[in-house]
Protein backbone atom coordinates (compact mmCIF):
# COMPACT_ATOMS: atom_id res chain seq x y z
CA UNK A 1 0.00 0.00 0.00
CA UNK A 2 1.69 3.04 -1.33
CA UNK A 3 -0.27 5.93 -1.11
CA UNK A 4 3.02 8.19 -1.37
CA UNK A 5 2.55 9.85 -5.00
CA UNK A 6 -0.45 10.54 -6.25
CA UNK A 7 -1.29 12.07 -9.27
CA UNK A 8 -3.70 14.89 -8.65
CA UNK A 9 -6.76 15.33 -11.31
CA UNK A 10 -6.08 18.82 -13.27
CA UNK A 11 -8.04 20.97 -15.62
CA UNK A 12 -6.16 23.81 -17.24
CA UNK A 13 -6.89 25.93 -14.50
CA UNK A 14 -5.99 23.45 -11.13
CA UNK A 15 -2.34 22.67 -13.01
CA UNK A 16 -0.92 25.77 -12.77
CA UNK A 17 -1.51 25.12 -8.54
CA UNK A 18 0.62 21.82 -8.81
CA UNK A 19 3.71 22.61 -11.36
CA UNK A 20 5.99 20.35 -10.30
CA UNK A 21 4.04 17.66 -9.00
CA UNK A 22 2.55 14.37 -10.40
CA UNK A 23 -0.49 15.25 -11.97
CA UNK A 24 -3.23 13.39 -14.53
CA UNK A 25 -5.15 15.27 -17.36
CA UNK A 26 -7.25 14.59 -19.79
CA UNK A 27 -6.45 16.05 -23.31
CA UNK A 28 -8.71 16.44 -26.20
CA UNK A 29 -5.74 16.44 -28.70
CA UNK A 30 -5.94 19.16 -31.36
CA UNK A 31 -2.40 18.93 -32.78
CA UNK A 32 0.14 16.04 -33.00
CA UNK A 33 3.80 16.39 -34.09
CA UNK A 34 6.62 13.66 -32.41
CA UNK A 35 7.33 15.63 -29.09
CA UNK A 36 4.93 17.67 -28.66
CA UNK A 37 1.03 17.26 -28.51
CA UNK A 38 -1.15 19.93 -28.15
CA UNK A 39 -5.20 19.59 -27.20
CA UNK A 40 -7.70 21.08 -25.17
CA UNK A 41 -7.99 20.57 -21.69
CA UNK A 42 -11.69 19.51 -20.12
CA UNK A 43 -11.84 22.80 -19.17
CA UNK A 44 -11.38 24.43 -22.74
CA UNK A 45 -8.12 25.64 -22.62
CA UNK A 46 -5.00 24.92 -24.12
CA UNK A 47 -2.65 22.44 -22.91
CA UNK A 48 0.63 20.93 -24.09
CA UNK A 49 1.78 17.58 -23.69
CA UNK A 50 5.52 16.21 -23.76
CA UNK A 51 6.80 13.14 -24.31
CA UNK A 52 3.69 11.53 -26.16
CA UNK A 53 4.02 9.35 -29.57
CA UNK A 54 1.90 10.17 -32.66
CA UNK A 55 -1.55 9.91 -31.20
CA UNK A 56 -4.78 10.35 -33.51
CA UNK A 57 -6.26 13.60 -33.32
CA UNK A 58 -9.61 14.43 -32.01
CA UNK A 59 -9.45 11.59 -29.71
CA UNK A 60 -9.24 11.96 -25.66
CA UNK A 61 -5.69 10.82 -23.85
CA UNK A 62 -5.49 10.69 -19.59
CA UNK A 63 -1.79 12.22 -19.64
CA UNK A 64 -0.11 11.02 -16.00
CA UNK A 65 2.87 12.96 -15.36
CA UNK A 66 5.11 16.01 -14.11
CA UNK A 67 3.23 19.40 -14.78
CA UNK A 68 6.48 21.29 -15.80
CA UNK A 69 4.74 24.65 -16.16
CA UNK A 70 0.90 25.98 -15.72
CA UNK A 71 0.47 25.14 -19.07
CA UNK A 72 2.46 21.76 -20.19
CA UNK A 73 2.76 18.44 -18.53
CA UNK A 74 5.50 15.82 -19.40
CA UNK A 75 4.17 12.72 -19.66
CA UNK A 76 5.28 9.15 -17.78
CA UNK A 77 2.17 7.65 -18.47
CA UNK A 78 -0.56 7.64 -21.39
CA UNK A 79 -3.97 5.98 -22.08
CA UNK A 80 -6.20 6.73 -25.11
CA UNK A 81 -9.42 7.29 -23.69
CA UNK A 82 -10.67 6.80 -27.34
CA UNK A 83 -13.05 9.58 -29.31
CA UNK A 84 -16.44 9.43 -27.45
CA UNK A 85 -15.41 11.21 -23.66
CA UNK A 86 -17.56 13.06 -21.47
CA UNK A 87 -15.14 15.58 -20.71
CA UNK A 88 -17.48 17.55 -18.88
CA UNK A 89 -17.80 14.69 -15.95
CA UNK A 90 -14.46 14.75 -15.62
CA UNK A 91 -13.72 18.29 -14.83
CA UNK A 92 -16.52 18.24 -12.45
CA UNK A 93 -13.94 15.04 -10.64
CA UNK A 94 -11.43 17.40 -11.25
CA UNK A 95 -12.95 20.28 -8.97
CA UNK A 96 -14.61 17.82 -6.66
CA UNK A 97 -11.51 15.61 -6.30
CA UNK A 98 -9.41 19.29 -5.56
CA UNK A 99 -12.15 20.73 -3.36
CA UNK A 100 -14.28 19.10 -1.06
CA UNK A 101 -13.14 15.76 -1.23
CA UNK A 102 -9.68 16.43 -1.19
CA UNK A 103 -9.22 13.36 1.10
CA UNK A 104 -10.49 10.70 -0.80
CA UNK A 105 -7.71 11.23 -3.58
CA UNK A 106 -4.72 13.41 -2.26
CA UNK B 1 -46.10 12.48 20.70
CA UNK B 2 -42.28 12.39 19.34
CA UNK B 3 -42.76 10.83 16.29
CA UNK B 4 -44.44 13.75 15.16
CA UNK B 5 -41.98 15.71 15.82
CA UNK B 6 -39.22 13.88 14.66
CA UNK B 7 -41.60 13.54 11.16
CA UNK B 8 -42.12 17.18 11.40
CA UNK B 9 -37.83 17.98 11.46
CA UNK B 10 -37.40 15.31 8.55
CA UNK B 11 -40.07 17.16 6.14
CA UNK B 12 -38.47 20.64 7.03
CA UNK B 13 -34.97 19.02 5.94
CA UNK B 14 -36.30 17.30 3.24
CA UNK B 15 -34.98 20.01 0.99
CA UNK B 16 -31.03 19.32 2.32
CA UNK B 17 -30.41 16.56 -0.75
CA UNK B 18 -30.47 13.92 1.04
CA UNK B 19 -33.46 11.37 1.92
CA UNK B 20 -32.97 10.28 5.25
CA UNK B 21 -36.02 7.70 5.18
CA UNK B 22 -35.19 4.76 6.17
CA UNK B 23 -33.47 6.59 9.60
CA UNK B 24 -36.39 8.26 10.67
CA UNK B 25 -38.39 5.80 12.18
CA UNK B 26 -37.30 6.00 15.92
CA UNK B 27 -37.65 2.23 16.80
CA UNK B 28 -36.11 1.04 19.94
CA UNK B 29 -33.86 -1.53 18.79
CA UNK B 30 -32.34 0.57 15.70
CA UNK B 31 -29.11 -1.12 14.61
CA UNK B 32 -25.76 0.30 14.78
CA UNK B 33 -24.53 1.99 11.87
CA UNK B 34 -21.90 -0.40 11.01
CA UNK B 35 -24.88 -3.79 11.44
CA UNK B 36 -27.42 -1.84 9.27
CA UNK B 37 -24.82 -1.85 6.59
CA UNK B 38 -23.41 -5.55 6.62
CA UNK B 39 -25.32 -5.96 3.39
CA UNK B 40 -24.34 -3.47 1.10
CA UNK B 41 -22.50 -5.17 -1.62
CA UNK B 42 -19.44 -3.57 -3.16
CA UNK B 43 -18.18 -0.61 -2.14
CA UNK B 44 -16.65 1.70 -4.32
CA UNK B 45 -13.66 3.28 -3.17
CA UNK B 46 -10.11 4.87 -3.65
CA UNK B 47 -6.93 2.92 -2.92
CA UNK B 48 -6.76 6.27 -0.40
CA UNK B 49 -9.51 5.55 1.30
CA UNK B 50 -8.16 2.28 1.45
CA UNK B 51 -5.08 2.91 2.70
CA UNK B 52 -7.07 4.94 5.61
CA UNK B 53 -9.24 2.41 6.39
CA UNK B 54 -8.91 0.70 10.28
CA UNK B 55 -9.84 -2.72 11.18
CA UNK B 56 -12.24 -2.96 13.98
CA UNK B 57 -10.74 -5.98 15.90
CA UNK B 58 -7.48 -8.16 14.56
CA UNK B 59 -6.13 -9.21 11.26
CA UNK B 60 -9.27 -11.28 10.91
CA UNK B 61 -11.79 -8.61 11.66
CA UNK B 62 -13.35 -6.27 9.15
CA UNK B 63 -12.37 -2.99 7.44
CA UNK B 64 -14.41 0.33 8.94
CA UNK B 65 -14.21 3.23 5.92
CA UNK B 66 -16.58 6.18 7.52
CA UNK B 67 -17.46 4.48 10.38
CA UNK B 68 -18.86 1.21 8.00
CA UNK B 69 -17.93 -2.23 8.38
CA UNK B 70 -16.50 -2.81 4.44
CA UNK B 71 -15.55 -5.91 3.29
CA UNK B 72 -16.33 -6.30 -0.65
CA UNK B 73 -15.38 -2.95 -2.63
CA UNK B 74 -14.52 -1.96 -6.30
CA UNK B 75 -11.80 -0.27 -7.60
CA UNK B 76 -10.85 0.93 -10.68
CA UNK B 77 -7.20 1.70 -11.77
CA UNK B 78 -3.97 0.37 -13.90
CA UNK B 79 -2.47 -2.68 -13.31
CA UNK B 80 1.52 -3.12 -13.20
CA UNK B 81 3.60 -5.64 -12.46
CA UNK B 82 1.40 -8.79 -13.17
CA UNK B 83 2.85 -11.96 -12.04
CA UNK B 84 1.27 -14.92 -12.69
CA UNK B 85 1.90 -18.06 -10.98
CA UNK B 86 -0.02 -21.41 -11.34
CA UNK B 87 -2.06 -20.66 -8.00
CA UNK B 88 -2.63 -17.34 -8.27
CA UNK B 89 -1.78 -14.13 -10.43
CA UNK B 90 -0.45 -10.80 -8.35
CA UNK B 91 -0.57 -7.06 -9.51
CA UNK B 92 -0.35 -3.50 -8.43
CA UNK B 93 -3.23 -1.31 -8.89
CA UNK B 94 -2.56 1.94 -9.35
CA UNK B 95 -5.62 4.46 -9.70
CA UNK B 96 -3.97 7.63 -8.99
CA UNK B 97 -4.70 7.77 -5.67
CA UNK B 98 -2.25 5.12 -4.60
CA UNK B 99 -0.88 1.74 -5.32
CA UNK B 100 -1.95 -1.49 -3.28
CA UNK B 101 -1.17 -5.21 -3.93
CA UNK B 102 -4.01 -7.21 -5.56
CA UNK B 103 -4.31 -10.83 -6.05
CA UNK B 104 -6.52 -13.50 -7.76
CA UNK B 105 -6.83 -17.07 -7.43
CA UNK B 106 -6.84 -19.08 -10.30
CA UNK B 107 -9.70 -20.99 -8.50
CA UNK B 108 -11.49 -21.97 -12.06
CA UNK B 109 -10.81 -21.96 -15.32
CA UNK B 110 -12.35 -18.56 -15.27
CA UNK B 111 -10.23 -16.89 -13.35
CA UNK B 112 -7.05 -18.01 -15.60
CA UNK B 113 -9.05 -16.92 -18.90
CA UNK B 114 -9.57 -13.82 -17.37
CA UNK B 115 -6.46 -12.88 -16.12
CA UNK B 116 -4.75 -13.64 -19.67
CA UNK B 117 -6.74 -10.27 -20.93
CA UNK B 118 -5.27 -8.15 -18.16
CA UNK B 119 -2.01 -6.95 -19.51
CA UNK B 120 0.80 -4.24 -17.89
CA UNK B 121 -0.63 -0.69 -17.98
CA UNK B 122 -4.41 -1.51 -18.12
CA UNK B 123 -7.20 0.42 -17.05
CA UNK B 124 -9.32 -2.10 -14.97
CA UNK B 125 -12.50 -2.75 -12.51
CA UNK B 126 -11.13 -4.85 -9.49
CA UNK B 127 -14.38 -6.09 -7.23
CA UNK B 128 -12.69 -8.39 -4.42
CA UNK B 129 -12.42 -8.14 -0.84
CA UNK B 130 -10.20 -6.35 1.77
CA UNK B 131 -7.71 -8.72 3.45
CA UNK B 132 -4.93 -7.89 6.13
CA UNK B 133 -1.76 -10.05 5.34
CA UNK B 134 1.47 -9.18 7.93
CA UNK B 135 0.32 -5.60 8.31
CA UNK B 136 -0.33 -4.76 4.74
CA UNK B 137 -3.77 -4.08 3.08
CA UNK B 138 -4.68 -6.65 0.17
CA UNK B 139 -6.98 -6.66 -2.21
CA UNK B 140 -8.59 -10.34 -2.99
CA UNK B 141 -10.21 -9.93 -6.26
CA UNK B 142 -12.68 -12.35 -7.62
CA UNK B 143 -13.51 -10.27 -10.79
CA UNK B 144 -10.95 -8.28 -13.15
CA UNK B 145 -12.63 -6.44 -16.32
CA UNK B 146 -10.50 -4.29 -18.42
CA UNK B 147 -11.99 -1.09 -19.06
CA UNK B 148 -13.58 -0.24 -22.58
CA UNK B 149 -15.30 2.45 -22.11
CA UNK B 150 -13.45 5.29 -20.24
CA UNK B 151 -16.56 7.13 -19.22
CA UNK B 152 -16.37 4.36 -16.58
CA UNK B 153 -12.97 6.11 -14.88
CA UNK B 154 -14.76 8.86 -14.51
CA UNK B 155 -17.68 7.28 -12.78
CA UNK B 156 -15.96 5.41 -10.29
CA UNK B 157 -14.50 8.44 -8.86
CA UNK B 158 -17.62 9.99 -8.85
CA UNK B 159 -19.35 7.00 -7.45
CA UNK B 160 -16.77 6.84 -4.86
CA UNK B 161 -17.51 10.59 -3.40
CA UNK B 162 -21.30 9.80 -3.81
CA UNK B 163 -20.86 7.00 -1.66
CA UNK B 164 -18.75 8.67 0.96
CA UNK B 165 -21.39 11.91 1.22
CA UNK B 166 -24.05 8.39 1.33
CA UNK B 167 -22.45 6.96 4.21
CA UNK B 168 -21.48 10.48 6.41
CA UNK B 169 -25.20 11.32 5.97
CA UNK B 170 -26.60 8.50 7.03
CA UNK B 171 -24.38 8.16 10.07
CA UNK B 172 -25.04 11.44 11.00
CA UNK B 173 -28.93 10.94 10.49
CA UNK B 174 -28.63 8.34 13.29
CA UNK B 175 -27.42 10.75 15.94
CA UNK B 176 -29.76 12.26 18.11
CA UNK B 177 -30.09 15.62 16.87
CA UNK B 178 -33.20 17.76 15.72
CA UNK B 179 -31.94 19.54 12.44
CA UNK B 180 -33.07 22.74 13.23
CA UNK B 181 -31.43 22.41 16.41
CA UNK B 182 -27.84 22.49 14.29
CA UNK B 183 -27.87 26.10 13.54
CA UNK B 184 -27.74 26.82 17.05
CA UNK B 185 -25.34 27.51 19.08
CA UNK B 186 -24.84 23.90 20.52
CA UNK B 187 -22.37 23.90 17.31
CA UNK B 188 -21.78 20.34 16.97
CA UNK B 189 -20.43 20.37 13.20
CA UNK B 190 -22.77 17.99 12.13
CA UNK B 191 -24.46 19.32 8.19
CA UNK B 192 -21.20 20.76 8.11
CA UNK B 193 -19.13 17.41 8.41
CA UNK B 194 -18.83 16.78 4.40
CA UNK B 195 -15.53 18.10 4.68
CA UNK B 196 -13.75 14.69 6.43
CA UNK B 197 -14.47 16.09 9.92
CA UNK B 198 -16.20 12.79 10.80
CA UNK B 199 -16.81 14.01 14.07
CA UNK B 200 -18.70 12.46 17.13
CA UNK B 201 -21.55 14.72 18.74
CA UNK B 202 -20.70 16.43 21.81
CA UNK B 203 -19.84 14.84 24.75
CA UNK B 204 -23.82 14.75 26.17
CA UNK B 205 -24.57 13.38 23.56
CA UNK B 206 -22.39 10.27 22.96
CA UNK B 207 -22.94 7.02 22.95
CA UNK B 208 -26.35 7.65 22.09
CA UNK B 209 -26.36 6.38 18.69
CA UNK B 210 -29.33 3.68 19.28
CA UNK B 211 -32.33 5.35 19.49
CA UNK B 212 -32.59 7.72 17.09
CA UNK B 213 -33.24 11.26 17.87
CA UNK B 214 -34.85 10.38 21.43
CA UNK B 215 -32.38 11.92 23.29
CA UNK B 216 -30.86 15.13 22.01
CA UNK B 217 -32.47 17.71 24.17
CA UNK B 218 -34.71 15.71 26.40
CA UNK B 219 -31.24 14.18 27.57
CA UNK B 220 -29.79 18.04 27.79
CA UNK B 221 -32.58 18.71 30.13
CA UNK B 222 -32.31 15.61 32.25
CA UNK B 223 -29.06 16.38 33.00
CA UNK B 224 -29.48 19.82 33.78
CA UNK B 225 -31.90 19.32 36.42
CA UNK B 226 -29.66 16.68 37.72
CA UNK B 227 -26.95 18.35 38.44
CA UNK B 228 -26.59 19.07 42.23
CA UNK B 229 -27.09 22.53 41.87
CA UNK B 230 -30.01 21.86 40.37
CA UNK B 231 -31.21 19.17 43.14
CA UNK B 232 -30.16 21.74 45.48
CA UNK B 233 -33.19 24.00 44.28
CA UNK B 234 -35.95 22.71 46.50
CA UNK B 235 -38.78 24.84 43.99
CA UNK B 236 -37.00 22.84 40.52
CA UNK B 237 -35.48 24.87 37.73
CA UNK B 238 -38.13 26.93 35.72
CA UNK B 239 -38.40 26.11 31.93
CA UNK B 240 -37.47 29.69 30.71
CA UNK B 241 -34.24 28.73 32.49
CA UNK B 242 -33.52 25.55 30.82
CA UNK B 243 -34.33 27.15 27.62
CA UNK B 244 -31.24 29.81 27.81
CA UNK B 245 -28.86 27.43 29.84
CA UNK B 246 -29.57 24.65 26.93
CA UNK B 247 -30.11 27.64 24.22
CA UNK B 248 -33.44 25.45 22.57
CA UNK B 249 -36.41 27.51 22.41
CA UNK B 250 -39.17 27.04 25.00
CA UNK B 251 -41.14 24.88 22.88
CA UNK B 252 -38.64 22.47 22.41
CA UNK B 253 -37.70 22.20 25.82
CA UNK B 254 -41.43 21.81 27.08
CA UNK B 255 -41.68 19.15 24.73
CA UNK B 256 -38.64 17.55 26.13
CA UNK B 257 -39.99 18.36 29.89
CA UNK B 258 -43.05 16.25 28.65
CA UNK B 259 -41.71 13.15 27.72
CA UNK B 260 -39.18 13.21 30.73
CA UNK B 261 -42.16 13.71 32.68
CA UNK B 262 -44.27 10.85 30.94
CA UNK B 263 -40.94 8.48 31.52
CA UNK B 264 -41.06 9.36 35.26
CA UNK B 265 -37.92 11.35 35.47
CA UNK B 266 -38.92 14.70 36.05
CA UNK B 267 -41.67 16.16 38.06
CA UNK B 268 -43.14 19.90 38.33
CA UNK B 269 -43.02 21.43 41.15
CA UNK B 270 -44.59 24.46 42.64
CA UNK B 271 -46.42 25.34 39.14
CA UNK B 272 -46.06 23.91 35.57
CA UNK B 273 -43.12 25.76 34.72
CA UNK B 274 -40.42 24.36 37.54
CA UNK B 275 -39.27 21.15 37.63
CA UNK B 276 -36.73 18.84 39.39
CA UNK B 277 -35.63 15.37 38.19
CA UNK B 278 -36.92 12.51 40.20
CA UNK B 279 -33.22 10.78 40.60
CA UNK B 280 -31.99 11.90 44.43
CA UNK B 281 -28.70 12.69 42.98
Amino acid sequence: MDTSSPSVFVNAELLRMHVGKKVRAVVHVTQSDGEITTGKSTDEHQLIVKGLPHVSLMSYVEVIGIAESDQSIRAETWTNFGNTFDAQSYNQVCQLANGEFKGLFL
Amino acid sequence: MFSSSQLDATSAFAGGGFSFTQQTQPTDSTPSPAKSRETQGLVPVTVKQISEASQSGDEKSNFVINGVDVTNVTVVGMVFEKVGRNTDVAFILDDGTGRMKCRRWMNENFDTIEMEEILEGMYVRVNGHLKSFQGAKQLVAFSVRPVTNFDEVTFHFIDCIHNHLQTKSQGEGLTPTQPQLVDTSLSTPMRNGLNGSQTAPSSQLSGQFSIDGLKSCDQLVLDYLQQPSSIGQEKGIHRDELSRQLKFPVEKIMESIRSLEEEGLIYSTIDEFHYKSTASG
